[in-house]
């Protein structure tokens, strides 16, 4: 079966899309060694823009499974990843029985708050004929590039690993899911507070002050 | 200050009082999640496009008004490149809401959010995500929903006062 990886970050490198990716094709190699019977190729495909490119339309039509992964913008979909879903909505995906899996990754620590994310792709799929099969919901997704994958279900991604590890095998066998919503393995006042070490880092790299973090463009604004 | 967002290019909608409007205007870029809004010119979007201030715009309103084609239960792209690209209305450090990690105030007005949604045939889960984004988008500004409506075209909009 031919798999499509897609990665629905804006980003174009280093995303936690890219991670979950990344990791959810190493766990469908693992799943496919459990199912010898089936035969996979795996296609990655960026939508980093808000156009579809002719040969990732080519690489998605011949796909039996589209997995998207992107950041939670604003409680919904990246608007550019949107534009990619219009743009697909165009061709009538009726009699393709394509089925589509969703992970949607947050800064924030709750994995259910891509909860509203995930319905946008299930709606879209009920629109265009495509068959919606379930998704996860990755909280603390600002953590992941930082933390190891650890094998046997260890360290902070556990839960992330196990969440990706069950959609691998729901693909591989051509099966639905429920949504599943994960956070990391990590305290949250703890990563709330390395979020907030991590941005003092950042906005420092950048020449600024840390009192700069709550600037207001307009002066009339400051209180 | 009424602050209206729409992909609505042209806009015969009568709005009673201050109001300050982005539609669609030359190209706009998407956000590409670089958080130089936060990092780099804190407050402002680093892409200059002339959209890159609406973070600034909502820190002055009272009322953030979004008229929209409903997108699968999303507002479109146009004006969710809007509100990607306005994240700098809110501070980067966490704070806990309702048992919920969201984001630090950076000012200190509270928006009132009413949402008008048009298409053709929005079905009732569009309309149930619709509703489920903008109050999760109340949660995330510190702010409160008004109303959110659905209409059939956007010229049905015409007959109504913001």
């Amino acid at each position: 079966m031919k798999i499509a990886l897609i990665n629905g970050s804006p980003k174009v490198n280093n995303s936690a899309s890219g991670i979950l990716l990344a990791d959810l094709k190493r766990n469908l190699a693992k799943a496919k060694s459990n199912h010898h019977s089936v035969k996979t190729q795996i296609k990655e495909i960026s939508l980093h823009n808000p156009i579809v490119s002719q040969e990732s339309f080519a690489a998605l039509e011949s796909a039996e499974a589209w997995v998207f992964a992107c950041p939670l913008y604003v409680d919904g979909l990246p608007a550019h990843l949107l534009s990619c879903l219009i743009q697909l909505a165009e061709t009538d995906w009726q009699d393709h029985q394509i089925q589509i899996y969703g992970i949607v990754n947050c800064g924030f620590y709750e994995g259910i708050q891509a909860e509203f994310a995930l319905d946008i792709l299930q709606n879209w799929c009920l629109k265009t004929g495509l068959l919606w099969s379930g998704g996860i919901g990755v909280g603390g997704g600002g953590a992941l590039g930082q933390l190891p994958t650890l094998e046997n279900g260890h360290g902070p991604k556990a839960p992330v690993e196990k969440a990706l590890r069950t959609m691998a095998e729901k693909i591989i066998q051509c099966e639905t899911q429920e949504n599943n919503y994960v956070s990391i393995a990590f305290p949250r006042f703890l990563y709330k507070l390395a979020a907030q070490v991590g941005w003092r880092q950042l906005i420092r790299a950048n020449g600024r002050k840390i009192r700069d973090l709550g600037n207001r463009p307009d002066p009339k604004l400051h209180k | 200050m009424k602050l209206i967002i729409t992909d609505m290019k042209n806009f015969n909608i009568p709005v009673d009082g201050d109001y300050t409007i982005i539609r669609p205007q030359g190209n706009i870029h998407h956000c590409v999640g670089c958080f130089g809004c936060w990092v780099k010119t804190p407050g402002k979007c680093v892409i200059r496009d002339g959209y890159e201030s609406t973070g600034n715009d909502m820190g002055k309103c009272t009322e953030l008004i979004f008229i929209s084609q409903c997108c699968y239960g999303s507002v479109s792209p146009f004006v969710k490149t809007v509100q990607d690209r306005a994240i700098s209305y809110i501070h980067p450090d966490f704070v806990l809401r309702k048992g919920e990690m969201h984001h630090k105030r950076r000012y200190q007005n509270v928006i009132t959010i009413s949402a008008y949604f048009y298409g053709e045939d929005i079905s009732e889960a569009e309309k149930t995500t619709a509703r489920n984004i903008i109050a999760a988008n109340a949660d995330n500004y510190d702010g409160l929903v008004k109303n959110v409506c659905f209409y059939k075209t956007a010229r049905e909009l015409e007959n109504m006062v913001l």
